[in-house]
């Protein structure tokens, strides 16, 4: 187990290393100007010329990577291109907000879909497996900007129950803030749900179905006791993996949700700063989704093999 | 599973005011919301779709106090009052920050810092005489010298200032000059009757600052405006109090302003309808158009001098025949496009540079529609196809002029580019957006005509994309510029729109309207601009 994590770990540097030349090579070779982007099209072109030599962009491609990576190992991230501000404390301040906004939408989601998945797989091919299949395939195919929409119209414009933003005002207590994180948390869930349970109520017939099983009912257990002590345990396995590659998405891949409830997450920043050419916020917020993708990944396969013994004594047979 | 999401090429990006900058959920999705919300509204309270509700309210008494909350896109760059250019960044230093002379919704000037102003030796030396009394924020009495740094500053070539180009071969650097502490003297490269525009709202940056203005607005936000910047934050928005000691008597009738950053046009628009904000600055008429009569949510519009430009490219073929550009001009339909586009709040344009909101727009010239047997004749049985380059905000346009065209059997090439594309590369020789056969320019609206023909179809003009070249209309911009009668600008104007009406270098098919949404039964004053500037010194809470 040391070996594997320390493995893992080992590539974590490389793999960032490659991401960041990765993306300041696609930055380089799409179409656009910062320095335009920043000055508008009206500015005229010597004042377009001085603003790339003020921001070093007429210094060759090379020699600003190196002094963008030495500075970024060195904690030095620079400052934004278009909004001058400081890209550490703008892409921390972010994170942060989304990691906020991730965590409530994973902590509905995990309970609801291994439940939705154990009730679907233990129901099968019965109405209840069916409504749930049914309804997680329909919502999981449901844009979530569409779905956003219909829970913004019902219950901030019609109702009134929930607010539309999901941007509490300035010192608002935490009951509040969670209140303004419901909506685009429930948009969330409902279309990562039935992924999720999917993958459950799939290894949860294969469970049922299993000669332990079998051979525990025939021992005189009772449904609720078989579904207990052998199905659930082999069901929620296989969703692990499903589980971490749903919390990727809900940290980098929310734009939509983020720009529909106008939340300041990292998402939206990562498609401007994509948009605008915005090199050091680019560069930044890949790094440090770079990062968190990583340890997600690796704390899944952690939680795979401390749930299925099976993988670990694969291991040490090898 | 998790679905990979499009990223939006710049599009839906606007850099200008008059345009937003918002982000994604266009298209179907945002009719569907406007239907939906519309549907939504249609029950509840009784409809007000025009700004009845607020005129009425107006004629009460103002109350003093309460603090209005409005919505607008995050700025794309730093707040800068020099090189600002997007709508949101410009309402919020306009909130901040005076001019020498205000743009009213007519387009008519309004003395603000500038008391009184007169011209002398013909047009070519404009003397301006400052208000007294007035002081900065941090208790700074207003001078010329201030007014002379602010200009000089706006004419640096360094200063990377939009406004270096509206000044461009009208006041250079060292034409600012004071005349006592209450008298400026701006001595121009030529004569120019409208220059009061041109150091007006009209030309954005031309905001008044302290003469040791430090560069950073946000965290020294020292104006004479009827607000103070209390705080700001990139990613969320701005806080503004009333400044006490603001020049106009009783003004603003607001204890504050809070204005919320929403990147997203729905999102906007959603909590407006939730009630979350109160009013928008930069609204959209496709989107709030349909929540006319919904509810308290009040939008007024103005008529505005914002145009879509569609540009041929004269100096090859196929546009290098008149015949062939004005058989295109003939074949739009310009009501349908006004519907389709502007909600039917625009204009109907003429193929000229002047709207009916500048005072010398010529009215004799007859208006051009759709005529196909017009458009046969003029193809002789030629075949035309030609490719229409565009950049996302003028998508919608691109897609209903190949509908229009098609039905005449011109076939349009659609070549959409990001807007950073289409904007990008070398401006004097292959940047999109000047050099392709055709393409549609967004052009946000101006306060003369001038700030239009110099640039766009004078020979050699900077953003001369047609390269249309005619020493007429030359000698008559120029005319223009030096006329210092009605009559004689009415007459100059009537050479230059005949002969742009003529040659068809540019199709101006509508002016756009500008439209802004508040809620009607919560606040009074909110009025649209055309071009989306902000006002709220007469804005008060009901």
């Amino acid at each position: 187990m040391r070996r594997f994590l320390l493995r893992r770990l080992a590539t974590i540097p490389l793999t960032l290393f490659a991401v960041s030349l990765l993306v300041y090579a696609a930055t380089e070779l799409v179409p656009g100007d910062v320095a335009r982007t920043i000055l508008g099209r009206e500015a005229s072109p010597a004042s377009v010329a001085a603003l790339r030599a003020q921001l070093g962009l007429d210094r060759p491609v090379v020699q600003r990577y190196l002094d963008w990576l030495s500075g970024f190992l060195t904690g030095r991230w620079g400052d934004s291109y278009t909004l001058g501000a400081p890209v550490r404390g703008l892409v921390l301040d972010r994170l942060g907000a989304s990691l906020l906004l991730a965590g409530l939408a994973f902590a509905l989601l995990v309970p609801v879909a291994l439940t939705l998945g154990l009730i679907a797989g233990v129901s099968h091919d019965r109405p209840a497996d069916r409504v749930i299949s049914v309804t997680g395939l329909t919502l999981g195919a449901v844009p979530e900007f569409v779905t956003g929409v219909v829970l913004l119209v019902v219950f901030a414009v019609r109702l009134h129950w929930l607010p539309a933003s999901a941007q509490a005002p300035e010192g608002a207590s935490p009951v509040t803030r969670l209140g303004h994180l419901v909506l685009p948390a429930l948009s969330l869930v409902l279309l990562c749900m039935g992924y999720v349970a999917r993958h459950v109520r799939a290894s949860t017939v294969a469970s049922v179905e299993s000669p332990y099983a079998r051979a525990a009912a025939l021992r005189g257990a009772t449904r609720a006791q078989v579904v207990r002590r052998h199905v659930l345990r082999n069901s929620t396995v296989p969703a692990t993996s499903a589980l971490g590659v749903q919390l990727q998405f809900l940290l980098g891949g929310l734009v939509s949700v983020e720009l529909l409830f106008n939340y300041p997450g990292v998402g939206a920043l990562l498609l401007q700063s994509a948009v605008d050419k915005d090199l050091p916020t680019l560069q930044a917020v890949a790094m440090v989704l770079g990062v968190l993708y990583m340890l997600i990944v690796l704390a899944a396969d952690l939680t795979y093999r401390l749930l299925d013994p099976r993988v670990r004594l694969g291991e040490a047979v090898a | 599973m998790p679905r990979t999401l499009e990223l939006p090429d710049q599009d839906t990006l606007s850099r200008l005011p008059g345009l937003s900058r918002r982000l994604f959920l266009g298209g179907t999705g945002a009719a569907a919301l406007t239907a939906l919300l519309a549907a939504c509204g249609a029950d509840t309270t009784p409809a007000t779709s025009t700004p009845s509700a607020a005129r009425a309210a107006v004629s009460a008494a103002p109350k003093r106090g309460g603090v209005l909350r409005v919505g607008t896109p995050p700025p794309p760059t730093k707040v800068d009052p020099v090189s600002m250019y997007d709508g949101s960044a410009i309402a919020i230093v306009q909130l901040v920050a005076d001019y020498l002379i205000w743009l009213d919704k007519d387009f008519k000037l309004v003395p603000r810092l500038a008391e009184k102003w007169e011209s002398r030796d013909g047009g070519k030396r404009w003397v301006f005489t400052l208000r007294q009394g007035v002081k900065f924020s941090d208790g700074t009495p207003l001078d010329a010298d201030a007014v002379k740094a602010t200009f000089d500053r706006l004419l640096d070539p360094k200063s990377k200032s939009a406004a270096l180009s509206a000044f461009d071969s009208v006041l250079a650097r060292g034409g600012v000059n004071v005349s006592g502490p209450s008298t400026v003297v701006f001595t121009l490269e030529r004569p120019f009757s409208d220059f009061p525009y041109l150091v007006s709202a009209g030309n954005y940056n031309a905001v008044i600052l302290k003469k040791d203005h430090a560069g950073d607005f946000t965290k020294n936000p020292i104006g004479t405006g009827p607000f103070l910047l209390r705080s700001y934050d990139l990613s969320r928005g701005a806080s503004l109090v009333r400044n006490p000691s603001h020049w106009r008597e009783g003004r603003p009738y607001l204890d504050g302003i809070e204005v919320k950053f929403y990147a997203d046009d729905q999102a906007d628009l959603l909590a407006l309808q939730s009630g979350e904000i109160d009013a928008q600055i930069l609204s959209r008429a496709q989107l709030v158009g349909p929540l006319k009569g919904a509810g308290d949510i009040v939008v007024d519009q103005v008529p505005a001098t914002a145009l879509t430009a569609f540009t041929f490219r004269v100096d090859q073929p196929p546009f290098d025949r008149k015949e062939v550009r004005q058989a295109v001009a003939y074949a739009l339909d310009r009501p349908g496009l006004n519907a389709t586009l502007y909600e039917g709040i625009g204009a109907l344009g003429n193929d000229h540079l002047f709207a009916a909101l500048f005072p010398a727009a010529p009215a004799d010239i007859p208006q051009r529609g759709k005529d196909p047997a017009k458009v046969a004749e003029l193809l002789g049985g030629q075949k035309l196809t030609f490719p229409l380059t565009f950049d996302p905000p003028t998508k919608d346009y691109a897609l209903a002029l190949q509908a229009q065209l098609k039905a005449v059997g011109i076939e349009v090439t659609l070549d959409q580019r990001t807007s950073a594309d289409f904007y990008g590369g070398d401006q004097e020789k292959d940047t999109p957006w000047l050099f392709s056969t055709a393409n549609l320019v967004g052009w946000a609206g101006r306060a003369v005509p001038s700030q239009f023909i110099i640039p766009m179809v004078k020979s050699g003009g900077v953003w001369n994309g047609s390269k249309y070249a005619n020493a007429a209309l030359d000698a008559a911009a120029d005319a223009y510029d030096a006329a210092t009668t009605d009559t004689e600008r009415k007459a100059q104007a009537e050479i230059i729109a005949k002969a742009l009406n003529e040659d068809v270098p540019v199709v101006i098919s509508v002016w756009g309207g500008a439209v802004r949404a508040h809620n009607g039964a919560k606040f009074a004053g909110v009025a649209a601009h055309p071009s989306n500037y902000v006002d709220f010194s007469e804005v008060h809470a009901l």
